[in-house]
């Protein structure tokens, strides 16, 4: 769930905590009848099997949509520097950004796509920066941690 | 869950004095380990104070130091400009903890006062010195592979979970603490948290209603020299099997000035990995260098019986950590 926007565990938050506070639930994420585009993707690459972990996938996802844009780093992002700009996410980010929400039921390649599609503004299939031949990867002198 | 009393403080006085007139009262700032702990009945305060309305949330420049503020969300203090410029090894290391949800609830106080992961800890069908004093350690003999291998006693043998923490040991932090009769006192991050020696129920040197007021670290000379390298079972969302801060000053002839190695995930306190530091002053960086230095440090090892693959971890880690440091 978000609380004042940011999203936080539930499982790990007294109720009492919460007074004055703006509580977003997954009932919460879209606006009347009409859904999130999170949601919307989510439907359309069939980013879930279940479902037991989707209201929390979503609203991680919401979270991280907005975090990206407020240039917020996470532990793989490169060349941390002073100033916080607007960022587009590689694929390990947007995993690493995610690893706090887990699938059971093993929907990650979807919930990626769905992520992505939505980040990006454009329609987009998943890809591991690791599989590819070395001379296409996006950083060949990245070495992985 | 033991039923508990909660109350909300508004000023530091108010608080330290709640818990200081209840040994079973407990501060509550994030409480993503305090409330977990509760729910597991490890922990089993009776009183709750939330301090999240205080005035501890400064992040801010006081001369030579950096002060961050105890209550300061791990998140935005991962984030700040004054921290991203100066401690990008701050940033790395708290962003190589926990989740994001986790992080955008943890504050910098509860961080440094987090408890261990030790799974006999948390089980309370089994024994722990830590959580029930002389019931003896499950952990000794028994699964071990997460566990210490420095500075253990055969009271606990439990690591320290904090990446944070671990970042600060090699930056020379030191914690700004206040008691409830508004006594401060200022204590250096490595004499902060303690080896278990015969009293693992205690992991630090803070007394009960003594509160964390705030972080000071001092400027450095280290530039883009800093690293931290965590090295875990998954890519993310785990605790570390080892971890790695670095620091280094070099000069414009190329030669290490001052260094600064600190470990995760090997003992019951951020380890401050002093003769590797000394080995590097005066020399170039160079593989050979690093790898001695390293073989040189983990030489003190003890590791138990299903941890001895951290010794060779660890000197692989800290040559990674330092060639990355360096480059």
């Amino acid at each position: 769930m978000h609380i004042d926007g940011e999203r936080v565990l539930s499982c790990l938050t007294l109720a009492a905590t919460c007074e004055g506070k703006e509580v977003t639930t997954i009932e919460g994420i879209a606006t009347g009848e009409t859904l999130h585009p999170i949601q919307t993707a989510f439907i359309k690459y069939d980013a879930f099997q279940c479902g037991y972990c989707t209201p929390g996938q979503i609203c991680s996802a919401v979270a991280l949509l907005n975090e990206a844009k407020q240039g917020e780093v996470s532990y793989v992002t490169e060349n941390i520097g002073p100033k916080s700009t607007s960022m587009t996410l590689s694929d390990d980010e947007i995993r690493e950004r995610m690893s706090g929400n887990l699938c059971r039921c093993g929907a990650y390649p979807n919930i990626l796509k769905a992520i992505k599609e939505v980040h990006t503004g454009k329609e987009t299939a998943a890809t591991w920066n690791f599989a590819k031949p070395l001379d296409q990867q996006e950083d060949a002198n990245n070495e992985t941690v | 869950m033991k039923p508990f009393k909660y109350q909300r403080a508004k000023e530091i006085k108010e608080a330290t004095k709640m818990v200081a007139a209840n040994k079973s009262a407990n501060f509550l700032a994030g409480g993503t380990n305090l409330v977990d702990l509760m729910k597991e009945d490890v922990m089993r305060p009776d009183e709750l104070v939330d301090i999240n309305n205080l005035n501890l949330k400064q992040i801010k420049s006081i001369g030579d130091k950096i002060s961050i503020g105890a209550l300061a969300k791990n998140k935005d203090t991962a984030n700040h400009p004054l921290i991203k410029q100066n401690f990008p090894l701050l940033t790395q290391a708290i962003m190589a903890g926990a989740s994001a949800q986790i992080r955008n609830m943890a504050t910098n106080g509860g961080n440094l006062n987090q408890r261990t992961r030790c799974v006999y800890f948390y089980d309370t069908t089994m024994p722990c010195n830590k959580r029930e004093p002389n019931s003896g350690c499950g952990a000794l003999e028994g699964l071990n592979r997460m566990h210490a291998i420095f500075g253990w006693s055969d009271k606990c043998v439990a690591v320290f979970p904090s990446d944070m923490s671990v970042g600060l040991s090699a930056l020379d932090a030191v914690i700004k603490v206040q008691d409830e009769k508004g006594k401060e006192r200022s204590i250096h991050i490595d004499e902060y948290h303690r080896l278990p020696g015969d009293s693992p129920e205690k992991d630090n040197n803070l007394k009960h209603g003594e509160l964390i007021t705030s972080i000071e670290i001092p400027k450095n000379k280290f530039g883009k020299n800093t690293y931290y390298l965590k090295v875990r079972d998954r890519a993310s969302y785990a605790f570390a099997l080892v971890s790695v801060a670095v620091g280094l000053e070099i000069d414009s002839t190329n030669t290490i000035r001052h260094s600064r190695i600190a470990m995760g995930g090997v003992a019951h306190k951020p380890w401050r990995a002093f003769i590797a530091e000394k080995m590097l002053i005066g020399k170039k960086p160079s593989k050979e260098l690093f790898e001695e230095a390293a073989k040189m440090e983990m030489e003190r090892a003890k590791p138990l019986e299903h941890n001895k693959f951290k010794v060779t971890l660890g000197a692989c880690a800290i040559v990674r950590a330092l060639k990355m440091a360096s480059k």
